[in-house]
């Protein structure tokens, strides 16, 4: 049987070290916000109507107790991994690394910088903290971080409304079905503009710069969207969006960095223009596309303005409208019976609706802070 | 050598199999324009036309009388012109002094941060609200503000910060201050990534020169940074020149009540509201067509200002 070799697994050039550290902080973090959590909503009071729920609520207290046994070794053995990691680390080099110097600059410049990401991250909080208070209580005042009297029935209320899951699934469908076509559609053009042998280039160039400057204003688009067909029809969130100048311009800016012999070579082995479009530039262009896809999605998840013109329908309402209005008015709460307002009001229930709203964002959002900055880069510099 | 010349510029004229697929795939561009950009042109012939409470607009631009330039004048000598141009124009201009500035700050500020890990954090902390809409942002700083249960008015006025509890939302004094600050926290993060991009781009060469030369970190930005972005923030200055009547729509409208109307009416929100819950197509189309013109007149001024003050233009 091998033993456990300490000196090979402290070394600072260990590839696994990183990753089973990694799992194990995810897995303290786990451990600890659950035994925090559990043990604030435990121990606050909650009426009769939750009180099945107030059991439930104590053995999984019991559960994070136990998890967070581990979870206080892991952090003992990781905090000595470190350290002797980063001794065996240094003595390479005889020197210390604190050999910058920190000016009181830096010291005011750390500080504003961490207030303003609080800033940015505070309503989420105020909003979560909401969203799990009693509604008759929340009307009180003074939630800012953590929930007074703890409640899941505004999310319960919230996931049995139909009318929400449905403008979920609009939002989710026009979100993908918008972004795909719209790729699909602006790559093709922006490919043809980016080629020299282009005939009428000019032309082309004009005709789609002319758009972007001038417009006919609100009432023409409704009006064109009228007469086409398109009002109060799922398509209206899809055509008009299908292209975009500014787009075009940016793709194009990307194809255009790929050198022209990749081109020649593909024409020489009988490839046509759509093949080598298709085939070998779309994927060298990946990440100015990754870039234009962020943009579309965003777009598409985040309007609510569109709704509000061009549809009429209660079912094809989009979520950020629907949540607009749940915001604005308490038509969630129409004909609710008056013992579950005790637990529930019309602001906690919109909170419930908006932490429910951003969970994809939240989903996708280490992954677009990943691959976007590369795009970013040729995108927008080069347009 | 007359005859080789012309076969030359046949075969030059002929188009290949290839020449029409690239042909096609452009001018689906020029479909798709025709119809949602220039066909809206035509829509505008609604603005010379009396088409105001015909319910139907397809019907309205086919069979309203013309009435030349009425429109026009009727929203000049609208009661409410003068405050709607003051509130369009003031909440631009403060936007183009506040909101254009800071994200550039900000970029300069996190490329001076020392820690690369801390700076990675603070970029992908400050994008996130970029990812959420007007509708949530809004309705949360809605709820913020509050007048008896938002933070102003409960913890700040216990803290003794705020004297009375003030009904920040319904004050119309507050509103371009609510709209500054609210589209400062949305987007700076966000608006700051093409600086960040242009700041790291700089080769680091040129810092590690200027500091055998002596210079401090103020020089440093001074010198190098600011001047190496600057092409950047000309671009993005002139687009933002050209849209100094544009007031984004979606965000304005989460704020905007009946006791704010007065600083919170703008050319947008009072387009929407003629052109659809109040059926004046005409009416609202005038005011549209006006916008655009001016939009582009602006933008064409920048535009050679710039090129003559630094050289480049957008085009």
């Amino acid at each position: 049987m091998k033993r456990f070799d300490l000196d090979k697994w402290i070394a600072p050039d260990n590839k696994t070290y990183p990753i089973v550290k990694k799992a194990m902080i995810l897995y303290i973090a786990v451990a600890f916000i659950g035994f925090a959590f559990f043990a604030y909503v435990s121990h606050v009071y909650i009426d009769e109507g939750t009180a099945a729920m107030y059991s439930a609520l104590k053995t999984l207290f019991v559960v994070f107790c136990v998890l967070a046994v581990p979870a206080v070794a892991m952090i003992a053995f990781i905090i000595a991994t470190d350290v002797k990691r980063k001794r065996a680390y240094y003595s390479q080099f005889n020197r210390s690394k604190l050999n910058k110097h920190v000016h009181v600059f830096d010291v005011i410049n750390t500080i504003l910088m961490a207030l303003f990401c609080i800033l940015c991250v505070y309503p989420i909080i105020y909003v979560l903290a909401g969203s799990f208070n009693q509604g008759a209580d929340y009307t009180i005042g003074g939630v800012y971080f953590l929930p007074r009297l703890f409640t899941f029935e505004n999310f319960k209320v919230v996931l049995e409304n139909t009318a929400m899951w449905r403008s979920y699934l609009i939002t989710i469908g026009r979100t993908v079905i918008g972004v795909v076509t719209a790729l699909l559609f602006t790559a093709t053009v922006a490919y043809a503009m980016s080629r020299p042998n282009l005939k009428c280039k000019k032309a082309f160039y004009w005709v789609n710069i002319f758009t972007m400057f001038f417009s006919g204003g609100l009432v023409p688009s409704f009006l064109i969207i009228n007469a086409l067909g398109l009002f109060d029809s799922f398509l209206v969130y899809i055509i008009p969006g299908l292209y975009s100048v500014y787009n075009m311009i940016v793709i194009q800016s990307g194809f255009k960095s790929i050198s022209n012999e990749i081109h020649d070579s593909a024409m020489i082995d009988g490839a046509g223009e759509f093949r080598i479009f298709w085939q070998i530039y779309m994927p060298l262009n990946k990440p100015v596309l990754a870039t234009v896809v962020l943009w579309l999605a965003v777009g598409h998840w985040n309007s609510y303005f569109d709704t509000m013109i061009y549809t009429k329908s209660d079912n094809l309402q989009s979520l950020q409208y629907f949540l607009l209005k749940a915001i604005q008015t308490s038509t969630m709460t129409e004909g609710m019976p008056p013992e579950l307002m005790e637990r529930i009001s019309p602001k906690t229930i919109s909170y419930a609706a908006i932490i429910i709203s951003i969970i994809p964002v939240l989903m996708f959002f280490p992954l677009i802070r990943k691959n976007f900055a590369s795009g970013i880069m040729i995108g927008s510099l080069k347009g | 050598m007359q005859q080789a010349i012309q076969a030359e510029k046949k075969k030059f004229r002929r188009w290949t199999s290839n020449d029409w697929v690239l042909f096609g795939m452009a001018f689906l561009s020029v479909i798709f324009l025709a119809v949602f950009s220039y066909a809206t042109l035509y829509g505008l012939v609604l603005a010379f036309k009396g088409g105001d409470g015909y319910l139907d607009i397809m019907r309205a631009i086919n069979e309203a009388p013309w009435v030349g330039l009425d429109n026009f004048k009727a929203f000049v000598t609208d009661p409410d012109f003068k405050e709607i141009m003051f509130n369009t124009l003031g909440l631009n201009v403060l936007q183009l002094l506040i909101n254009f500035p800071c994200p550039i700050i900000f970029a300069v500020l996190t490329a001076e941060l020392l820690s690369n890990r801390f700076k990675k954090t603070v970029q992908t902390v400050t994008f996130f609200p970029h990812f959420i809409s007007w509708a949530v942002f809004g309705g949360i700083f809605i709820s913020l503000l509050d007048f008896d249960t938002g933070i102003f008015n409960t913890l700040f006025y216990k803290m003794g910060l705020v004297r009375e509890k003030v009904d920040i939302l319904g004050d119309p004094q507050y509103f371009w201050g609510i709209i500054i600050i609210t589209s400062l926290i949305k987007g700076m993060g966000w608006g700051s990534i093409i600086y960040v991009a242009a700041i790291a781009a700089i080769p680091q060469e040129l810092y590690e020169a200027a500091k055998i030369d002596g210079a401090n970190r103020w020089h440093k930005i001074r010198y190098i940074t600011v001047p190496s972005i600057a092409p950047t923030i000309t671009l993005f200055f002139i687009l933002s020149i050209s849209g100094i009547l544009n007031n984004g729509i979606e965000h304005l409208w989460v704020f905007q009540n009946t006791n704010n109307l007065e600083r919170s009416e703008v050319l947008d929100t009072y387009i929407y509201k003629y052109g659809f819950p109040h059926w004046r197509y005409s009416y609202a189309t005038a005011i549209g067509l006006m916008k655009s013109v001016v939009s582009l007149i602006l933008l064409l001024i920048g535009n050679t200002t710039c090129k003559k003050v630094s050289g480049k233009g957008i085009y």
